[in-house]
């Protein structure tokens, strides 16, 4: 039971190169108006308060959206990475947060990395390697673990492998940032098919452009990958988060429902 | 250190080796101070004293004090005024207009376009890495396009006698309660000195204040209701809060008096609630709004941000100003000056070594005992180690903290502040100052409040000048000594003036008209 | 200005500076009278006394031991603790002051500020030598401040809160006082020091010719309709301060439960025969009691709408 509450749903899909979003709607239970901004981070928020008693708080997001597969660009090398001006841009995502920092100990696997490898085939080597040391366990950990936390575990979800995975790249001066979207479970169900999607988190990195990489799946950003925003890690871009003025009681649960039209 | 007795007062000489603002040589004033000491020569030090004593009880009883450690303690305020000349001041008042300037084009650009990292004037990183820098302020645009309403830049003079900027403060700067309370006090006090002195009032500041905060309002409104928003009675600027409330005629509330709908503000009233236009929050941001930042503030008021951001209210000053603050930014400011004014600094900064770069980090390092060594988020001289005066024990420790991050520290060639007669154990000894005026803006062009606060440290050889570590302060007067008739000859100085204790009325008018202008 | 209304915070400030005051004046003046009694009354029972007034003042003294009067006064003079000790309202009356200091005068901020920054000093005196000086410093600061407060502030909403508040106590503790002249008469005042307490002496002279009984007294001290202590006159006054800050609403008077609370209590006095007070005053003294609780949780609940600070609770995310 809240007396009040201050929201934000971070839930709209973003507008990319290979993502247009046809249509995009959020809609709030009990109904208040909504007011909807762009973050700092290019994310849409949507923003309400509550200030009637209340005991359930839902959040509807609706939308249409048509995307495609990335197509892997060529990637700049090395040398191009480490450019000072380029390393200043994107200094924010070079940087550990407190999400994504680990310890000593799982950093010591990065130094072997480079070697011969290009960006792309090193953002994939980092990834295969969390994926093979922490294990996909759901539940395992909470929406607030860190890396770290999830590192010594040897478990997490794709949050924390996305935030292992993020902390290497880092520490190998690749740019990495956090996305946080919803993953369609399959191409081949059919048109107009209901099926159980799910909120999903994977990596960005730069190699001359922002390049995907779903390292909890081992596979790059496909057409079944919805972006809805990036940051420096899940609290950027977290899809719900809010204060209410009551009895600490609150349990959070989640759906996806997706469908193919075309 | 020797004392030259003269005319029954003791000025106790400093050899220093930093400037004097009274002495140009022993017994010898400065032009500007000349009248100054003439007149306060003639009196009996013993009366002195108990002006002095009478000043302080006056100050208690008036509640003129701010809270340390849950105590309030009176602000002790100096009997020696400061003085500055007109000439003086014309470069000071136009070096803080310039500097405030180019710190709000760089606000509007960092929190916007970004301008000033595509053109390397910056670099990026020193902004996001800034404790200060505020992801949540992105974007919002204040109506009148201000985000420093209100800003005050701390000055030092340095031992060749040329004023330094020493750092900006266009948060929540505070301490302009004390200059209006200190003039109040001194022309009740010493209202002869005021007569044979052409002294700038400081008394249209809060009508000032009102009228930028004012032209501050959301779009479409003509008549905002404008209230000052303080943590409550427990913060050290209690007293500044209540009294810059009650000068301009508004209401002063605290977070719980508050509450957002929809983006809009109202407060809560006997009965029912009123809408708010204009804040002028004396909240720092962390504990503004604890949807957007820490959700245990109990000070703040839940939503206030998107109030912000929907253009319903208007904060001042803006959220996220503190970038601005930031020490390492600090050094950057002549360039901004440059780049968005395309002017030269008017006053220069301190000299100040950036220690992310490991060349100079090294040097620093090597002697650390010749620096200045600040935490760039520090305020209120927290944390500052000056390296001339430290122990071995926290020169280890600071430079333990400065290897751990170098970006968090910057070093400074120390300064000898200039010092300054200052009554201390019924004497009058030489004591360092520094000058923090106040510039005021409503977006048609930035006021500088004439003076400021003079804060004094009152330990012998103290350098660190603050309220909360046992500083006190003097009135500053801006003379307008152009204006002064010339009075005879020099030796008339030793005679009371005829109309001694009282202020003559053509004195009065003088400074009302220059008020209005 | 009333139909602006005011913060509700500062509001609520304002009425219990006015409560505070008001109790700090009447428990010195309570205080002198009782302590007069025990220096003057060589058969008093020092112990008996001293829990007499302390079961008045709301704060009975339940253990065994004997009290003395130096105990009695560290309870109800010197204990800042104590909001119901004089220093402890001077304190609660200091500490709302800084909470409403942009709205107060400067005036009045100055004096309540001086006498909290004087009161330990006297504090010492007193202690060596009896608390009349003290008692007497008090009466007059709060006659200062009750002076200040209607000169100087204009006679708005706020000024009408404070005046409420002022008056709520005063009706509270006027009968608290006459609960314990008549209830155990051996340790108070007798009826004459009792009026001189409340300043009433020569008021009453001049009022009546008739025997100067109980009954006179208490008929005066509650049904004079001019003397500003008594309480029928607190009653109306409390009532035109509630009309001045909410005059819309006025024509279903059982709208507002603190107007309709005094109304009711007014009545009674109204159609008081006069003779008979003495016999019905316990009753009465407890109605008029009660009163002031009601009265007080009406316009608390009323007015004072705002919130205390709220503390927030993070929903977690998902």
């Amino acid at each position: 039971m809240a007396k009040a509450s201050y929201n934000e749903a971070r839930m709209t899909p973003v507008a990319t190169h290979n993502q247009s979003v046809r249509q995009a709607h959020v809609s709030v239970q009990p109904s208040v108006p909504l007011y909807s901004y762009v973050d700092y981070f290019g994310t849409t928020v949507t923003a309400f308060d509550i200030q009637d008693l209340h005991t359930i708080l839902e959040v509807e997001a609706r939308s249409t959206v048509e995307s495609r597969a990335a197509i892997l660009e060529r990637p700049i090398n090395w040398g191009q990475i480490r450019d000072e001006r380029l390393v200043d841009t994107y200094s924010e995502y070079l940087g550990a947060t407190a999400r994504t920092q680990l310890s000593h100990e799982a950093l010591a696997n990065a130094a072997a990395w480079p070697g011969q490898l290009d960006l792309h085939e090193c953002a994939r080597a980092v990834g295969d390697f969390v994926r093979t040391r922490v294990q996909y366990v759901p539940g395992a950990t909470t929406v607030s673990s860190t890396a770290e936390e999830a590192w010594s575990r040897g478990e997490g979800v794709c949050q924390d492998i996305t935030h292992i995975t993020i902390g290497l790249l880092r520490t190998l001066g690749i740019p990495a940032r956090y996305v946080s979207g919803y993953l369609y479970p399959s191409s081949d169900s059919d048109i107009g098919d209901v099926v159980a999607g799910q909120s999903h988190a994977w990596v960005e990195y730069f190699s001359g452009v922002w390049t995907g990489w779903d390292p909890t799946n081992g596979v790059g950003e496909t057409e079944n990958h919805i972006i809805v925003g990036r940051g420096r890690d899940y609290d950027d871009v977290a899809p719900l988060k809010g204060i209410y003025q009551g009895p600490s009681s609150s349990s959070l649960g989640v759906s996806v429902e997706m469908s193919r039209i075309v | 250190m020797c004392s030259v007795a003269l005319m029954g007062m003791i000025f106790e000489d400093d050899s220093s080796g930093a400037w004097n603002e009274m002495f140009e040589a022993p017994g010898k004033p400065r032009p500007i101070y000349e009248r100054l000491f003439a007149e306060i020569d003639r009196f009996d030090p013993a009366e002195l004293l108990q002006r002095s004593d009478q000043l302080s009880h006056t100050f208690l009883d008036r509640g003129v004090t701010f809270a340390h450690s849950g105590e309030e303690r009176p602000f002790p305020l100096d009997l020696m005024p400061r003085l500055l000349g007109a000439i003086e001041w014309d470069l000071l008042e136009r070096g803080i207009s310039q500097r405030v300037r180019a710190l709000e084009a760089f606000l509007g650009d960092v929190y916007g376009a970004g301008q000033v990292f595509e053109d390397g004037v910056i670099p990026k990183s020193v902004v996001t890495t800034s404790s200060h820098f505020c992801r949540a302020a992105h974007s919002i645009e204040p109506p009148n396009g201000v985000r420093i309403t209100v800003a005050g830049i701390d000055l030092v003079r340095d031992e060749i006698g040329k004023f330094r900027i020493l750092e900006d403060n266009v948060r929540i700067p505070s301490g302009v309660s004390y200059v209006i309370e200190n003039r109040r006090a001194m022309t009740q006090t010493f209202s002869a000195l005021f007569s044979n002195h052409r002294v700038h009032p400081v008394d249209s500041y809060p009508a000032r204040l009102l009228a930028a905060l004012r032209l501050a309002a959301p779009y479409g409104i003509g008549d905002p209701v404008v209230v000052v928003l303080s943590p409550g009675v427990y913060n050290a600027a209690y007293f500044e809060h209540v009294l810059l409330a009650r000068m301009m005629g508004i209401e002063l509330v605290e977070g719980r008096d508050l509450v957002c709908r929809s983006n809009h503000v109202f407060m809560r009233m006997t009965n029912g609630e009123r809408p708010v236009h204009v804040i002028y929050r004396r909240v720092d941001d962390d504990w503004l709004d604890p949807l957007q930042f820490r959700p245990d503030s109990v000070i703040g008021v839940a939503g206030l941000v998107n109030a912000a951001r929907a253009g319903n209210v208007a904060l001042a000053n803006a959220l996220g100003n503190g970038v601005a603050d930031d020490k390492l930014v600090y050094t950057y400011v002549p360039d901004f000056i440059r780049f968005y004014l395309g002017e030269e600094p008017l006053i220069e900064n301190v000299e100040t070594f950036r220690l992310e770069d490991p060349d100079v980090l090294g040097e620093v390092l090597q002697s650390l005992d010749a620096y200045v060594l600040k935490p760039v988020d520090g305020s209120g001289g927290k944390g500052i180690v000056i390296g001339p005066q430290a122990d071995e024990q926290t020169l280890t420790s600071v430079r333990d903290a400065i290897i751990m991050s170098p970006r968090n520290w910057i070093a400074q060639r120390p300064v000898a502040l200039s010092t300054h007669p200052t009554l201390v154990d019924e004497q009058v000894s030489p004591r360092h100052v520094d000058l923090r005026p106040f510039a005021v803006s409503g977006g048609q062009g930035v006021w500088v409040l004439p003076g400021g606060l003079t804060r004094v440290a009152l330990g012998a050889g103290e350098l660190v000048v603050n309220s909360s570590r046992g500083g006190g302060s003097k009135d500053t007067w801006v003379l307008n000594d152009q204006l002064v008739a010339p009075r005879g000859p020099a030796t008339d100085v030793g005679q009371p003036p005829r109309n001694a204790g009282v202020i003559p009325r053509q004195n009065d008018e003088y400074t009302d008209q220059e008020a209005e202008q | 200005m009333s139909e602006q209304g005011m913060l509700s915070r500062l509001a609520e400030s304002l009425y219990w500076i006015g409560r505070y005051v008001e109790r700090a004046d009447d428990t010195a003046r309570t205080v002198d009278s009782y302590v007069h009694r025990m220096v003057e009354d060589p058969f008093n029972d020092e112990d008996a006394t001293c829990r007499s007034l302390l079961s008045i003042l709301g704060m009975p003294y339940e253990k065994d031991e004997p009290i003395t009067r130096a105990d009695m006064l560290q309870v109800i003079v010197y204990d800042v603790e104590n909001p119901n000790s004089i220093a402890g309202a001077f304190s609660g009356a200091y500490e709302n002051a800084r909470r409403s200091r942009d709205f107060i005068s400067s005036e009045m901020w100055i004096a309540l500020n001086k006498t909290r920054n004087r009161l330990p000093q006297m504090e010492s005196t007193a202690r060596l030598l009896g608390p009349s000086s003290y008692l007497e410093y008090v009466r007059e600061r709060t006659a200062l401040l009750a002076g200040l407060t209607d000169a100087t502030l204009s006679h708005d909403d706020g000024w009408n809160f404070l005046v409420l508040g002022r008056t709520i106590e005063r009706i509270d503790m006027t009968a608290r006082l006459l609960r314990g002249r008549v209830l155990s008469a051996e340790h108070a005042p007798d009826w004459l020091a009792f009026l001189r307490a409340n300043g009433a002496m020569e008021s009453f002279m001049r009022s009546t010719n008739e025997l100067h009984d109980a009954n006179s007294v208490a008929t005066f001290l509650i049904l004079d309709r001019l003397f500003p202590r008594s309480v029928l006159f607190s009653l109306n006054l409390a009532d035109s301060c509630l009309f001045e800050i909410q005059p819309s609403g006025q024509r279903i008077a059982s709208a507002d439960m603190a107007r309709q609370s005094l109304a009711r209590a007014r009545g009674r006095l109204d159609f008081m025969d006069s003779s008979q007070l003495l016999a019905q005053l316990p009753e009465l003294l407890e109605m008029l009691e009660d009163t002031c609780l009601l009265v007080n949780d009406a316009i608390t609940t009323k007015f004072f709408r705002h919130e205390d600070a709220v503390l927030w609770s993070s929903e977690g995310a998902l």
